[in-house]
């Protein structure tokens, strides 16, 4: 079943195209990645998956629900989002923090119940954020803090979370720390994840598809191992790249030309 | 910044200190004055009127205090209550630690519908009367024109908005400035007004506003929540579920309305808006959850306190609120912000 459809999807800003006629379908329980150059329009397509841009053409559905016809709440308890920058509130809790996932459970001016103080230990516990609950968001590591955001996410208790380069500001370790977290929820939970990364290796390692975007357009939309080793990749990059076997692992290396 | 947000504790205390301060400044209110009556006599008073005990006070003593004392000190704790949520609801709403009540046009507006009202008397239009309504009106008027200019918060972000209340603050405030200029007899009296006062205060100023006034502050403190979750941005709130342009609507109504009531009645009282709720926030934290309703308890007890040394500090003659608050908050603002930077170190 398909969990995210898009068809037929614009975005334009004034004369400027930065999503041109995207149609593509991701299923329940699979990853799948945007990759691309820079301006390649990825940030603008998830987006409007998450529903925080309107789409100028065309349409989302998730779970078989148009996106622009749900209410902000009915759309929160569908979709969450991981945004490239988030906003950490210096002077907020990490547990404050995360239970902002619960907000579309609530009333506009009611207090989270039970069943949300639930969710969001559950969450603490499986993130193992449980020992940062009072801390300052502003005090946490970058590593910390990431894992904090896509907490706030989970929170949300959705089918689908959208992220957008989840991993910039990240070194290594924890880089794969957290695609282990995300890969490990979507085996385990069943989670639909449309992610934009920059980083081929990574996202050929722990995407199940990735989708090839260059000015807006799609070029390639295959399993991860074809795409990291086609022809469009470096085309599509103005580069020459090598994909290194690595102990059965694609590695994708740019050449020097 | 400490390690970690406020304790619960830390925050009852806060609040338990708060409630004590509003009470000192509540019976202080009452008891002084250039007549000087003690307060265990109007305590005495307080407790015969609910059947404990008898009055000593005389019938001038008990006219002072409930006539003239009572329903002042009673509208400076609803001016102080709404001016310091309004102002943190409006902190909150536009992510901008310099918004105040004043920000969208309320001050403008009010200060022109008074000044036409206070100008037009002799053409025999009754100025108390006349003065409160027209500034009611105007500062309504000034924030809807603002809301309209803005874009209606629909395709708008906060910053629009705030740039629209500046452009009508600035037209509104041209027109008063030359409304004031254009009769000099008046020009004390529409001065006085804008700087604030609560020597007009009557039972029926009270019962006028207190209905329009309890319910916004109910509304302001109840948007705490959604001001938390809108302090991670617009769209990162809308993504959370947060119909952030209702949220921001509902504030707005709530917050410029009460403003709007309290201003017709007193005119503009500054300062208290802005640095009640930052000197909580230095308190208690960022949460609004917790900032709006100690702001409120805050900033009734500060009213109380400031108009009780507006009034007596140059008796017969008074001082201008809107200079007391400033003269008073500004020094307290400095102490606790230093305060907590050397708890921090």
């Amino acid at each position: 079943m398909n969990s995210v459809e898009i068809r037929g999807l614009s975005v334009r800003v004034g004369a400027k195209t930065l999503v041109d006629g995207v149609s593509l379908d991701v299923d329940a329980g699979t990853w799948c990645t945007v990759i691309g150059p820079n301006g390649a329009g990825k940030t603008s397509l998830v987006e409007v998956v998450a529903g925080i841009r309107p789409a100028s053409e065309g349409s989302v559905l998730i779970s078989g629900r148009p996106i622009a016809r749900m209410s902000e709440r009915e759309r929160a308890r569908s979709v969450a989002l991981v945004p490239q920058h988030p906003t950490v509130p210096s002077g907020m809790s990490v547990y404050d923090y995360v239970a902002l996932g619960r907000t579309a459970y609530h009333g506009l001016f009611r207090s989270a119940g039970e069943g949300d103080r639930r969710v969001v230990e559950s969450v603490l516990e499986r993130l193992s954020l449980a020992e940062f609950r009072e801390r300052d968001v502003a005090t946490l590591s970058g590593g910390e803090r990431q894992r904090m955001v896509l907490g706030r996410a989970l929170a949300q208790s959705t089918t689908v979370i959208v992220l957008d380069e989840p991993i910039t500001g990240l070194d290594l370790r924890h880089q794969m720390e957290l695609l282990e977290l995300l890969k490990k929820e979507v085996l385990e939970c069943g989670l639909t994840l449309v992610a934009t990364l920059h980083d081929l290796t990574l996202a050929g390692q722990f995407a199940d598809r990735l989708v090839l975007l260059d000015r807006g357009r799609v070029v390639l939309d295959a399993p991860a191992g074809v795409v990291v080793r086609s022809e469009e990749l470096a085309q599509t990059y103005g580069m020459r790249l090598r994909v290194v076997d690595v102990e059965g692992s694609d590695v994708v290396v740019p050449v020097r030309n | 910044m400490t390690a970690n947000p406020p304790t619960t504790r830390r925050v009852a205390v806060v609040t338990a200190l708060t409630l004590v301060g509003l009470v000192v400044a509540v019976v202080g209110g009452l008891v002084i004055g250039p007549t000087s009556i003690g307060a265990t006599r109007v305590v005495g008073d307080v407790m015969s009127r609910v059947g404990l005990g008898h009055s000593t006070l005389t019938s001038l003593q008990s006219t002072i205090i409930w006539q003239l004392r009572a329903p002042r000190m009673v509208l400076g704790l609803l001016a102080g209550s709404m001016l310091a949520v309004a102002g943190g609801t409006y902190q909150g709403v536009f992510r901008n630690p310099l918004a105040d009540p004043y920000l969208l046009g309320v001050a403008a507006g009010a200060g022109l519908g008074a000044t036409f009202a206070i100008v037009q008397v002799r053409d025999g239009l009754s100025t108390p009367t006349w003065t409160p309504l027209l500034a009611f009106v105007g500062a309504i008027a000034a924030v809807t024109v603002t809301w309209l200019v803005g874009g209606r918060g629909l395709y708008s972000n906060a910053a629009t908005l705030i740039l629209a209340g500046v452009a009508v603050s600035a037209l509104l405030t041209s027109v008063q400035t030359y409304l004031q200029q254009s009769s000099l007899g008046s020009m004390t009296r529409v001065y006085i007004w804008l700087l604030g006062s609560l020597a007009s205060a009557s039972w029926s100023s009270v019962d006028l506003v207190a209905p329009y006034v309890a319910i916004c502050i109910i509304v302001c403190v109840l948007a705490g929540r959604a001001l938390d979750v809108m302090s991670v941005g617009e769209d990162e709130s809308r993504s959370l579920g947060l119909p952030v342009r209702r949220v921001r609507l509902i504030v707005i109504i709530a917050s410029s309305l009460g403003t709007a009531a309290i201003v017709s009645v007193a005119g503009l009282i500054g300062f208290v808006g802005i640095i009640v709720p930052h000197i909580v926030r230095l308190l208690v934290g960022t949460s609004y959850r917790r900032i709006l309703p100690i702001s409120v308890i805050f900033g009734a007890g500060f009213m109380v306190f400031a108009d009780t040394i507006a009034r007596t500090v140059l008796a017969p003659s008074e001082l201008p609120l809107g200079v007391v608050t400033a003269l008073v908050g500004a020094p307290v603002f400095v102490v606790i912000l230093s305060l907590r930077r050397r708890s921090a170190l």
